[in-house]
C-alpha cells in the first residue's frame, strides 16, 4: 500500500436518503481512501454498502454530505461522465456485459466517444484480455464464456480507460469458489501492475482477507471499530 | 467498434422490430414519391403539351378551374382577338373525356379547328391528318391506339357516333398520345356543344415582346368581360386536377411524416425502455450523456435512413406499376428528379431525428443507479 497525505478518495458526512428521510441507506459516512488501497467494504444486505459505492462512483447524487477525489470536492468537476470515464472503472457482480457483443467489442464500449483511434483502442483492448488470459475468447460472445470469463471481460472492460480506481460490487458474487479465487487474483495482480486502488463491496471472507482493510457497515454508517480507522 | 457500428448491432439485436419499423417508414417514403411523382409528372405533361403546341396565350373563363376550362360560345371573342396587335392566329380547343369502345377505360378526344397551328407539333406517322372540318374522322395518338387496338381504316366509336380512324401521330407530350384527334367542329358535334370551346389558343407573330404579351392581357382583362388572358403554365397550374394531385400529394407527405415520426418514437422509446439497466452501464463505464443521445438518434437514422431507401425504391416501383397498368396507361407521366429523392431521403432523416429526440434525451437523462437497477 502506498500512503498519500492526500486521500484519493473521502466523504464527510454522506447521506443518503429515501421516501423523505424516513429510509436512510446512508447516514453520515465519514471516509478515507489511500492512494494505492485495497479495500474491503462488508456488512448486512441493506446496510448501504452498494449506495456507498455508488456515490462514490457518482452513479448516484447523495442526499447531503461531501466527496472528494484527490481532495478536490465532486461539485468542482464539470461533467460527472467525464470524471468517472477517466477515473472510475467499475466492476458488477452481474457483468454487464452486453450480449450483442463479442468479449473484444464488450470490452472497446467504454472508449466510444472518447478521443484515440478505433484500431488503438482496439489494440488495447486486445492487449487487456490477454492480460487475463481470454486471447482465444476475442470473438467469443458472452453467452458463449463461462461466469469467471465474463467477469474478467468485464474487469479488463473497466480498465479500458485507466482509471486510477476500481470500484467492484460484489465481483465474485455470482461465482463458483474456484472462479472467483481467479477473478480475485486477476484484480489483485492489476493493482500491483498499475497501481490502483481498489474499493469492494463483498461478503465473501475470502475476499475480505485479502484487502488492506476492510469496512464493516451497519444501518447506513460504518461501524465503530473501523471509523477510526477509515477517517 | 464505432458508434455507429454499436448502433447498428443494437439494431440486429430486435430484428422483427427493426423490420416492422423500416417498413412502415419504407411505406410512407413509397407513398411520397409515388404520388408526388405522379402529381408533378400530371402537370408537366399538360405543360408540355401546351408548350408543344406553340401557344403564347390562352383565353379561357375567369374563374375557370375545372379539369378542362368550362366551355363558352367562341365566335365573337375570337373574331375580337384577332384584331389585337401581333396576334397570328386565334385557335379554338375542346376536349373531353369519353368513354371509347366497352372494354377501354376513357380517354382524352381533344377538337381542334381544322387547319390551326395546334396541328403542327404533331407527327403523323401513319395515314392523313381529317381532311375537313366536316369529315367524321379521327387521328390516334400511338398510345391510344395501342390501347383501343385500332389502326387507320378502322372505325371508332364515340358517343354511340362511328368515325372513322385516318391517322397515327405521335405527340411529344404522353397526354395527346393517349389521346384521340378530330377536329373542333367534329367535337362540337359528338359532345352537343356546337360552337363552344373550352379555350381559345393564341399565337403571336414572331416580333412579339413580352411587353407585347402584358399588354394583350391587360386588354382582354378589360375588354372581354368574363374572360382573361393565361400562359400555357398558369392554365395547368389552376387545373383542378393539378390541384387536387399537388393536395393530395402534400397530406400525404404530412401524414407520411406524422405517422412516420410517430413509429419511429413508439420504436425508440421501446427500444430504450427495454435497454434502461444497458444504458445505465454504459452512463457507469464514462460515457458522456451527448454520446447516449447521439447512439439513440444514430439508431434511429439508421432505421429511417434504410426505410427511406427501400421507399424510395418501392415508390419508383409502385410508379413504373402504374404507368404500365392498362387502366392507367396514358394518364401517368411520372416525374422524377434527383432533388426531389434527395429530399424524399432528407424526409426520412429528419423522421429519425424527431422521432428519437425525446427518447434520447429521457435515456440520457437517466440516473446511473436507478437505471442499474433495473431488471
Amino acid at each position: 500500500m502506498h500512503a498519500s497525505p492526500t486521500p484519493v478518495l473521502s466523504t464527510r458526512n454522506l447521506a443518503l436518503h429515501f421516501d423523505e428521510g424516513r429510509t436512510r441507506a446512508l447516514d453520515g459516512v465519514d471516509l478515507d481512501i489511500q492512494e494505492g488501497e485495497f479495500v474491503a467494504i462488508t456488512g448486512p444486505s441493506g446496510c448501504g454498502k452498494s449506495s456507498l459505492l455508488n456515490l462514490v462512483g457518482t452513479l448516484d447524487n447523495p442526499t447531503s454530505g461531501e466527496l472528494f477525489f484527490r481532495g478536490q470536492s465532486y461539485s468542482e468537476f464539470r461533467e460527472l461522465s467525464l470524471f468517472r470515464r477517466e477515473n472510475i472503472g467499475f466492476v458488477f457482480q452481474s457483468f454487464n456485459l452486453i450480449p450483442t457483443l463479442t468479449a473484444l467489442d464488450n470490452v472497446i464500449v467504454p472508449t466510444i466517444g472518447r478521443s484515440g483511434t478505433a484500431n488503438g483502442h482496439q489494440e488495447q483492448a486486445r492487449a487487456l484480455l490477454q492480460q487475463m488470459g481470454l486471447q482465444d475468447r476475442l470473438s467469443h460472445f458472452p453467452a458463449q464464456m463461462s461466469g469467471g470469463e465474463r467477469q474478467r471481460v468485464s474487469i479488463a472492460r473497466a480498465l479500458i480507460n485507466n482509471p486510477t480506481v476500481i470500484l467492484a460490487d460484489e465481483p465474485t458474487g455470482s461465482l463458483d469458489s474456484a472462479n472467483a479465487a481467479h477473478v480475485l487474483d486477476v484484480l489483485v495482480r492489476m493493482r500491483q501492475e498499475r497501481a490502483l486502488t481498489i474499493v469492494m463491496v463483498t461478503h465473501d471472507a475470502g475476499v475480505s482477507a485479502r484487502a488492506d482493510r476492510v469496512i464493516r457497515m451497519r444501518d447506513g454508517k460504518i461501524e465503530p471499530d473501523d471509523r477510526r480507522a477509515a477517517a | 467498434m464505432n458508434l455507429l457500428q454499436f448502433a447498428l448491432s443494437n439494431l440486429y439485436r430486435r430484428p422483427a422490430r427493426t423490420l416492422l419499423t423500416i417498413s412502415a417508414i419504407a411505406l410512407g417514403i413509397a407513398a411520397v414519391v409515388a404520388l408526388t411523382s405522379i402529381s408533378w409528372g400530371f402537370e408537366a405533361s399538360w405543360q408540355k403539351a401546351n408548350d408543344a403546341r406553340g401557344t403564347d396565350l390562352i383565353i379561357t373563363r375567369l374563374a375557370s378551374e375545372n379539369t378542362m376550362p368550362s366551355p363558352f360560345a367562341a365566335e365573337k371573342i375570337q373574331q375580337q382577338l384577332t384584331q389585337y396587335p401581333h396576334v397570328k392566329q386565334v385557335a379554338g380547343l375542346l376536349s373531353e373525356m369519353l368513354t371509347i369502345g366497352a372494354d377501354t377505360p376513357p380517354m382524352f378526344v381533344f377538337g381542334w379547328e381544322h387547319g390551326s397551328y395546334l396541328w403542327e407539333h404533331l407527327k403523323l406517322l401513319e395515314g392523313r391528318w381529317p381532311s375537313d372540318r366536316a369529315e367524321p374522322a379521327v387521328a390516334l395518338g400511338m398510345l391510344a391506339a395501342e390501347l383501343l387496338h385500332k389502326k387507320p381504316g378502322d372505325q371508332v366509336e364515340i358517343e354511340g357516333q362511328m368515325f372513322l380512324v385516318v391517322g397515327l401521330f405521335q405527340s411529344p407530350a404522353l397526354v395527346e398520345n393517349g389521346a384521340v384527334l378530330m377536329t373542333l367542329d367534329q367535337a362540337q358535334r359528338v359532345t352537343d356543344k356546337p360552337g363552344k370551346v373550352n379555350v381559345l389558343n393564341i399565337e403571336l407573330d414572331d416580333a412579339a415582346t413580352e411587353a407585347d404579351i402584358q399588354q394583350i392581357r391587360s386588354q382582354v382583362n378589360t375588354g372581354l368581360r368574363g374572360f382573361t388572358a393565361i400562359t400555357s403554365g398558369e392554365l395547368v397550374s389552376q387545373n383542378a386536377v393539378v390541384r387536387i394531385s399537388k393536395a393530395m400529394s402534400h397530406a400525404t407527405i404530412l401524414i407520411a411524416s406524422l405517422v412516420g415520426a410517430l413509429v419511429v418514437f413508439n420504436t425508440m422509446l421501446m427500444s430504450i425502455s427495454e435497454r434502461t439497466r444497458e444504458i445505465g452501464v454504459l452512463l457507469a463505464l464514462g460515457w458522456q450523456r451527448r454520446t447516449v443521445i447521439k447512439l439513440v438518434v444514430s439508431e434511429s437514422v439508421l432505421l429511417t435512413l434504410a426505410g427511406g431507401c427501400i421507399g424510395i425504391v418501392l415508390g419508383l416501383g409502385i410508379t413504373w406499376g402504374l404507368e404500365h397498368l392498362e387502366l392507367m396507361r396514358g394518364k401517368i407521366d411520372a416525374v422524377f428528379s434527383v432533388p426531389f429523392l434527395g429530399a424524399t431521403l432528407g424526409l426520412s432523416v429528419l423522421l429519425g431525428i424527431c422521432g428519437s429526440l425525446y427518447p434520447a434525451f429521457k435515456a440520457a437523462r437517466l440516473l446511473p443507479s436507478h437505471a442499474l437497477r433495473q431488471e
